[in-house]
């Protein structure tokens, strides 16, 4: 099955998306990753506040058959998470580029979101 | 009664490695696990979380009434609450079997590839399991990556099967044993040059793999391109 791959954000190797908007990135992960875990049925968020480095895990989602970290792509303070899906873990499958989303993180490294993939080499990557 | 998403008690529970966990799940009276077979999985899930699934391979086989058998890691919500606080007398709901990774018994005399990463064995083991109870004459070798000799599970029981069925073979390779570790078996990882030295007669082969995606990708290529075999010659089941 092919994946979505939207032109208008940026990529982790790790499947995770992000989408600039200012100095705020919302993170989620791909409709690759999702396919791949299946149906999602926890999602554990970050505290609201805390700072995360580019590449580390600061998520959890889980699906029916694993538990995968999820790694913040960018460098900042989280300052807002996805409430509904933590409360409808589902809605990762269904609108993996919309409120699937996972968290808001306030950039503290903007030039970072230069190193991410672009939606070519991250269709590459998964052979999209 | 129906095929139907039952309520079942927790028979026994055994520590296969320190977070590894097979739980016995026993069958209500009455209950019909309809026309389910060895390598498939069942879903359960806690009586005050019916939201919150997870799916687990059965590790034990379609011969084996009365009860179902999963042998699960400590993994997430699920698979940490199961290895670290399940015991007999626990009550889980389960969704009835259900999936395609069965192992070919028919027609005779397929050799069954079974490539496994970590808790990816699981289902080996039903196939094992069955071809054994069965004296059938399919060919079952299980190729095995751990990390180290302290992550093999069902070490001792496929030294066991391996002694009552010559059509059983069980092979271990560790990726992370320090030099100095006695292991006299395969290091490394699982290469498709060590996939291929047990192939023999490649239309008569049936390949398995589960584990990692990369893992299962690597088995999907090997097949698909260094093989060149169809795709109905291969089953594979990834963790995600």
């Amino acid at each position: 099955m092919s994946s979505q791959v939207p032109a208008d954000l940026r990529y982790a190797k790790s499947h995770e998306w992000v989408r600039l908007s200012g100095d705020v990135a919302t993170v989620g992960i791909t409709d690759h990753a999702q396919h791949e875990l299946t149906d999602v049925v926890f999602v554990e968020l970050p505290a609201v506040g805390r700072k995360v480095s580019a590449g580390e895990a600061c998520a959890v989602v889980e699906s029916v058959k694993t538990a995968s970290d999820i790694y913040s792509p960018v460098s900042g303070e989280i300052i807002a998470v996805n409430k509904a899906v933590s409360d409808n873990p589902a809605l990762v499958n269904s609108e993996p580029y919309a409120g699937g989303n996972f968290f808001q993180v306030k950039l503290s490294a903007p030039a970072e979101v230069d190193a991410l993939l672009t939606p070519a080499a991250y269709s590459a990557q998964i052979g999209a | 009664m129906a095929k139907v998403i039952a309520e079942m008690l927790v028979e026994s529970v055994k520590m296969e490695l320190p977070d590894v966990k097979t739980v016995r799940l026993q069958w209500p009276e009455g209950y019909d696990p309809g026309d389910f077979k060895t390598g498939q999985f069942i879903t359960v899930y806690w009586p005050h979380k019916p939201k919150y699934k997870r799916a687990y391979s059965l590790s034990s086989c379609a011969l084996d009434r009365g009860h179902y058998e999963v042998s699960v890691k400590r993994d997430g919500k699920m698979g940490t609450s199961i290895v670290d606080w399940v015991e007999a007398g626990d009550k889980l709901f389960v969704i009835p079997p259900t999936g395609r990774f069965l192992p070919v018994f028919d027609p005779p005399g397929r050799h069954l590839i079974c490539v496994a990463g970590g808790s990816g064995v699981t289902p080996f083991r039903g196939f094992a399991r069955e071809a054994t109870a069965r004296g059938l004459d399919t060919k079952i070798t299980v190729l095995y990556t751990v990390r180290t000799t302290n992550d093999i599970i069902f070490a001792e029981e496929f030294r066991e099967l391996e002694a009552k069925n010559p059509n059983f073979k069980f092979h271990v390779t560790c990726t992370r044993l320090a030099p100095e570790d006695p292991w006299a078996g395969r290091r490394g990882r699982i290469t498709p040059e060590w996939v291929k030295s047990f192939v023999t007669d490649p239309a008569a082969t049936v390949f398995y793999a589960c584990g990692t995606n990369e893992m299962v990708a690597a088995v999907e290529h090997l097949v698909l391109h260094d093989l060149g075999l169809p795709k109905e010659q291969m089953k594979l089941e990834k963790w995600g």
